[in-house]
């Protein structure tokens, strides 16, 4: 194992990707030229592959208090109102127009030409010991509330959705940066080396929210759907369900034969060696991911916890329970987005579906995760890529505020931790009466990436990679990490 | 696209340790210096500062109305710089400090309204014995800078253009011409010789893939192999120019800077309409081989030239060229209207810098470059010409901005056939709605007859069936009419610039805050590469005499035959191609490097003279194998022993697939979105909140075997249906301009070669064409010259025998298949 990759290296910046793939590649094809059998296969697996592989798991910075990550993105922006953090100044005021909170500073405001405040949909009230306020729409999140640290004056910096969800993963809002993920991967390797380090389920449209940006292309997320129906595949090409395995292996060890003898010819080429190695990287995938994605190898009990059985929650449930299977095995980077929270009008209908659907899974990884004592040293977040306002909007232009949705808002909004070094039960920052501005404990991404760095072990400052003559950072010249909330 | 500082370190392990060392004991000095520093800092925070803000800031600070004698003393600047009377003190010296003379009341007597106290007095003298330590950061938005401009000159590539004539070499029957002596010379001074020459199939594949993007036909190959003639080389070099697939292969390389996509924004599927012209006009301009300084002048000013070309097509061709500035990665959803202005200022800055100059010029826009030679002014004053460039107007359509639509002159031709298409389009929308009308008057009937209690059930239901037709019909056409009124014909458009109507000079934005307004800077070139200020006609953005500063700069040149170069050598002779800058990497040949450029402007910029004396030379024809000697002392080729190795970028691979399998459909470029399917078009109804946007529900007929450029370019997320090759294969994403694609090697490629449904159609489809062909053995040997462009050994002659036999009825599709993953089939030699 390379173990002192960071100590030998002092800085990150130093620990160019290209350098750790030079030496012994050729070593470990030799050793694996017997083709492409399940021995041969198990066998390199283990160790000798970290010594070539730039996903080999590394030594943070310091002290670590979680191992890997799983995001749940709310795409689309929940409304913290309704959901977290009620207003006494709103509910009082409801349907009342109010002067507006908003300085003139030209920002989108599509159907709020007046500002009525809107109370939230449904009751919200303290839960657990901690008191933590939540909605009856949220009633599974609720019984687990003191596990939860709820970050009430997160900050981001665009009001609409694609430059914002862009941001959140990325920490920049218009750039292809790399993203959390890819960071982390580069930074950290994979634990388990028959597996992508980030892997991202049910992945946003855009796919600069997984890439790796200028990083290394092998950090990008790997895409997965969790099969809802007959024939949809979880990775794609992961498996050619019309070519049997003999005749496939048989093709495979044709091919390595013809480049193995190029490689010969040309003794050294990295590229070729490279490649090589890929497709046996892939086979292993083919062979080791369709079991890791099998749901049916957990209990009918711990489906049910995830909501797992036909119902509203049932795809989401699937794929929290995916991304528990996916970070059990050693994967550093799991997310799963979970859309359907843009909600502009008739909030009032629309935010109750958007909860059953993803209520009980988020709940059930929590539950779950801490029952395996997984909870320990993984972080869970969960978040909107922003929040929506406190008064309503109104794109008709003509009906009651029974029918009101909200818009976006990114001035201030709330965001989910839990586990991982994280203070169980804590609820930090506050805004002001309108729930608009922070007026205290803010928290900007910059600071949440800053953070999640941090509870990894990794000083953010110091993950670096060089591109285009200068060192570029997940929090550019920004970011401090959130101590207040760290256990 | 990793950058030169990573290289250095990747070729010289030793610069590692040291660095590592150095940094080591930097650490330690730090917190040595970190403890003085506290209590220095300590020291003047409750001892100087309050003397300094109390009796001295008054007249000398940035608050105050006018610093008395031009000094200010609330920044260490301020004091450094000093006033009138030269610096105010002396960190060290508190008996040669003014300022100390000042308080003692010696020489001037400052305060002037009397005498400090002793212990004041002595305070100030122990801060500066000490060294007159100063923490504050300076609130000034005038900020001196610390660039030195005439020492930045002296680097490289600011430099003019070098002339050494081609130096003498031993083995003087080896060059074919001057590159060739160039690059000798260096080897025979590190005592190494160039391996062998490349035997003709590998330099016949090499030389196609290059110029060409696609492999050589069977046909081909034989041709070149039987040509004994002197000039067989030239030949095929001509024959490759002179194809309409050298404008397909090269314009993608310029696409690549450019950030072409067919679509707008980041968002929502807005599609960028009118983009493929622009495609169209790069890979016309290529295989015209139109100047390249001309080339390069269209793309930034080509709006304010065409004004000046007298003929239509010329003029429809220079107005084209400015989507350069458009066909990047705008935003279009910004709600803050101004920050959107200064942040597209900004993505064409940086487009430009880094197409034409090699330099990040992005980096000064909230300070002074922190390596190079740019001032943070020089930013402001070449943003300027952008400043006063419209790129984006505001649509009707909520919070939506759209990129500028510019109307193209006509030519006769074009006049004639928009006016019969214009006649069959009123044509079709005049019927769909007359039948629209007719179908509104025959439903109200029928639901006017239903409506009669005493109908028959059997008429009753062919009424109802005929109404709902009816209604059917009636939803289909709504659709097909809202389609055609939205896509009319129109004279040909493209995506472009244009002046605003007072171009102005632009004001530095703090922190890129354009509400945070700093001076104006007067428009102006980089002042380390020019020495003049432009002449900007009034009225006029000065984008035409930025134009004409860059293509006459050496910077331009040099950047413009480095890539060609890379392009065909597989790294340039400086390898960050994109970036000239001073921790950027050097020229491994300098000389050659400025031979070049002198040779590209002596024969009139032209591309293909240069590209075609290029791969004539011995150094291109150079085999790409091993030498042990050569590899143990230039290990990463540096000094062009050998030709690099490289992997088909996605292009070229996917192209060569369909190439292979005999199904290359030709083309002659045109929309790359189908919009004229309805379905595929979303959004068109105009009280829409949202703009137009695509999708993909239909493909046309035959465009899965167009050559790749010609297939819709996504901004973001998985590139479509036929293109989806780009996802796996290093495809530079639309927002990541750049001149060097980085390629890797990741399992989703190897699971795309070994699973993908693409990959099996291609090989099934190429043992057809093989199964029409004779014997096995005459198959195989056709199959290797298809594929790898060679002739098979008779080990893989025996190997792809047994193979078959084992494979049973599958066979030769396995074979193919193995064949179209190898390494041999991905790979340029």
């Amino acid at each position: 194992m390379d173990q002192c990759r960071f100590v030998q290296t002092v800085d990150w910046q130093l620990k160019e990707p290209t350098m750790t793939m030079t030496l012994d590649r050729r070593e470990l094809l030799r050793r694996t030229a017997c083709g492409f059998g399940g021995l041969a296969l198990s066998g390199m697996i283990a160790d000798s592959a970290a010594a070539v592989n730039p996903l080999a798991a590394g030594i943070p910075h310091v002290p670590a208090r979680a191992r890997r990550v799983i995001f749940i993105f709310l795409a689309g922006g929940p409304s913290q109102g309704d959901l977290f953090a009620p207003k006494a100044y709103i509910t009082r005021k409801h349907g009342q127009a109010i002067k507006s909170p908003v300085g003139d500073d030209g920002q989108l405001r599509v159907g709020v030409a007046r500002f009525l405040p809107m109370a939230p949909v449904k009751p919200v009230r303290p839960r657990g010991q901690s008191g933590m306020m939540m909605s009856d729409l949220l009633p599974h999140l609720s019984g687990v509330a003191d596990e939860l640290c709820l970050l009430r004056a997160m900050v981001a910096d665009n009001k609409a959705h694609a430059p914002a969800a862009l941001q959140f993963h990325t920490g920049h809002i218009a750039e292809a940066r790399p993203s959390m993920g890819a960071w982390l991967s580069y930074g950290l390797g994979s634990e388990n080396q028959n597996m992508p380090g980030f892997i991202t389920i049910h992945p946003p449209r855009d796919g600069r929210t997984y890439g790796a940006g200028f990083l290394p292309a092998i950090h990008q997320g790997t895409p997965l759907r969790v099969p809802g129906r007959a024939g949809e595949v979880a990775i794609t090409n992961l498996q050619d369900p019309d070519t049997k395995p003999q005749l496939q292996r048989r093709r495979l060890n044709f091919l390595q034969r013809v480049n193995r003898r190029l490689l010969n010819r040309v003794k050294t080429d990295s590229q070729m060696e490279g490649i090589i190695e890929s497709f046996e990287l892939a086979f292993r995938m083919q062979a080791e991911t369709p079991g890791l994605i099998d749901l049916s190898r957990e209990s009918k009990q711990t489906q049910e916890m995830y909501g797992i059985g036909g119902g509203a929650s049932d795809a989401n449930g699937r794929a929290c329970l995916m991304a528990r299977r996916l970070s059990e095995a050693g994967v550093r980077f799991v997310q799963v987005t979970i859309d359907g929270w843009d909600h502009h009008g008739d909030i009032r209908k629309a935010l109750p579906g958007s909860c059953a659907k993803a209520d009980q899974p988020i709940a059930g990884l929590v539950q779950d995760l801490k029952r395996r004592g997984l909870l320990e040293d993984t972080l869970l977040m969960v978040s909107g890529e922003f929040g929506r306002t406190y008064w309503s909007q109104d794109l008709s232009g003509a009906s009651p505020i029974e029918k009101h949705g909200r818009e976006h808002q990114q001035e201030s909004f709330c965001t989910l931790l839990a586990g991982g070094g994280v203070r169980g039960g804590l609820v930090h920052g506050e805004t002001d009466d309108f729930g608009y501005r922070p007026v205290q404990g803010q928290v900007h991404l910059h600071d949440l990436h800053a953070t999640i760095l941090h509870l990894l072990g990794i000083d953010h400052e110091r993950l670096t990679y060089p591109h285009h003559g200068r060192d570029y950072r997940l929090t550019d010249v920004y970011g401090r990490v959130v101590h207040d909330i760290l256990s | 696209m990793r950058i030169c500082i990573t290289r250095l370190l990747d070729s010289a392990g030793v610069v590692l340790t040291l660095c590592a060392l150095s940094l080591t004991s930097l650490a330690q000095e730090k917190q040595d210096a970190s403890q003085r520093g506290s209590a220095a800092r300590t020291f003047f925070n409750k001892k100087v500062r309050p003397i300094l803000e109390q009796h001295c800031y008054r007249c000398h600070s940035h608050q105050a109305k006018k610093a008395k004698g031009g000094l200010v003393l609330d920044s260490r600047r301020g004091w450094a710089k000093g006033g009138q009377s030269g610096p105010a003190l002396i960190p060290g010296h508190p008996d040669r400090s003014l300022l100390i003379s000042a308080v003692r009341y010696e020489d001037l007597e400052m305060p002037p309204k009397g005498k400090l106290p002793d212990k004041l007095v002595r305070q100030l003298e122990r801060w500066i014995a000490d060294g007159a330590h100063d923490p504050r950061v300076t609130k000034s938005n005038v900020r001196q800078s610390k660039i030195d401009i005439e020492v930045g000159r002296q680097h490289w590539a600011f430099q003019p253009l070098g002339r050494t004539p081609p130096p003498a070499v031993k083995t003087t029957q080896w060059p074919k011409g001057d590159v060739d002596r160039y690059i000798l010379a260096r080897l025979e001074k590190a005592g190494l010789k160039p391996i062998a020459d490349a035997d003709r199939y590998t330099w016949l594949r090499r030389v196609s893939f290059d110029l060409a993007g696609i492999p050589p036909t069977v046909a081909q190959v034989r041709e070149f192999t039987s040509d004994r003639s002197s000039r067989a080389r030239e030949k095929v070099v001509d024959r490759l120019l002179a194809s309409r697939a050298f404008g397909e292969r090269w314009a993608r390389h310029w696409l690549d800077l450019v950030g072409y996509a067919d679509q707008v924004g980041t968002s929502n599927s807005v599609f960028a309409r009118y983009a493929w012209r622009y495609r169209d006009y790069v890979i016309d301009a290529y295989n015209k081989d139109k100047p390249f300084n001309e080339f390069i002048r269209e793309q930034i000013a080509g709006d304010l030239i065409a004004a000046d070309l007298p003929d239509v097509e010329q003029r429809a061709a220079s107005l084209t060229a400015t989507g350069f500035l458009v066909l990047g990665d705008i935003e279009i959803v910004e709600s803050d209207k101004a920050k959107l202005l200064v942040d597209i200022v900004d993505q064409q800055l940086n487009k430009v810098g880094k197409a034409f100059l090699g330099l990040t010029l992005e980096c000064a826009r909230c300070h002074d470059h922190k390596f190079d030679p740019i001032p943070q002014r020089d930013y402001y004053a070449m943003a300027g010409f952008f400043h006063g460039t419209s790129t984006v107007y505001k649509t009707e359509r909520g919070v939506w901005s759209d990129v500028n639509v510019i109307e193209l002159p006509e030519t006769k031709s074009q006049q004639a056939d928009r006016a019969r298409q214009e006649q069959q389009h009123t044509e079709k929308l005049a019927g769909w709605k007359r039948e629209r009308k007719q179908s509104i008057d025959r439903r109200a009937k029928l639901s006017e007859r239903l409506e009669n209690k005493e109908l028959s059930k059997e008429d009753r239901d062919k009424l109802t069936k005929e109404r709902d037709e009816r209604s059917g019909r009636m939803g289909q056409l709504e659709g097909l009419i809202l389609h055609a009124e939205f896509f009319v014909p129109t004279a040909p458009r493209v995506h472009g610039v244009k002046d605003v109507e007072s171009p102005t000079d632009m004001r530095i934005t703090i922190r890129g805050n354009p509400r945070a307004l700093g001076e104006k800077v007067p428009r102006g070139f980089l002042q380390v590469a020019s020495t003049r200020r432009p002449d900007i006609p009034a009225k006029q953005s000065g984008r035409r005499q930025l134009a004409d500063w860059v293509v006459g700069n050496p910077l331009a040149t040099r950047i413009v035959v480095n890539r060609v170069w890379q392009k065909l050598f597989g790294e340039g002779l400086v390898r960050s191609v994109d970036y000239f800058g001073l921790p950027g990497d050097r020229p491994s040949h300098p000389e050659l490097l400025d031979h070049l450029a002198r040779q590209l402007i002596r024969e009139g910029w032209s591309q293909k003279k240069l590209i075609r004396s290029l791969v004539l030379g011995r150094t291109y024809g150079l085999d790409s194998g091993h030498d042990d000697h050569a590899h143990a002392v230039d290990p990463g080729n540096r000094l062009r022993w050998r030709m690099n190795r490289s992997r088909l970028d996605a292009e070229a691979l996917r192209d060569a697939m369909i190439m292979v399998t005999g199904r290359l459909k030709p083309s002659s470029g045109g929309p790359a979105l189908p919009l004229e399917f309805p379905e595929n078009v979303g959004g068109l109804d105009p009280k829409d909140v949202n703009p137009p946007n695509f999708r993909f529900a239909k493909w046309r007929p035959g465009q899965e075997f167009e050559r790749t450029i010609y297939l819709p370019v996504i901004r973001h997320g998985a590139q479509p249906g036929p293109a989806m090759l780009r996802n796996v294969f290093d495809f530079a994403q639309p927002s990541q301009l750049t001149g060097k694609r980085s390629v890797t090697a990741v399992p989703t490629q190897a699971l795309f070669l070994m699973n993908s449904p693409v990959v099996k159609k291609h090989a099934i489809a190429l043992a057809t064409r093989l199964g029409k062909e004779g014997d096995e053995a005459k198959r195989l040997e056709l199959l290797w010259l298809t594929l790898l462009n060679r002739p098979l050994t008779a080990v893989e002659q025996r190997e792809a025998v047994e193979f078959l036999r084992e494979a049973g009825e599958n066979g030769w599709a396995e074979l193919c298949h193995a064949l179209l993953a190898s390494n041999e089939f991905l790979m340029r030699l």
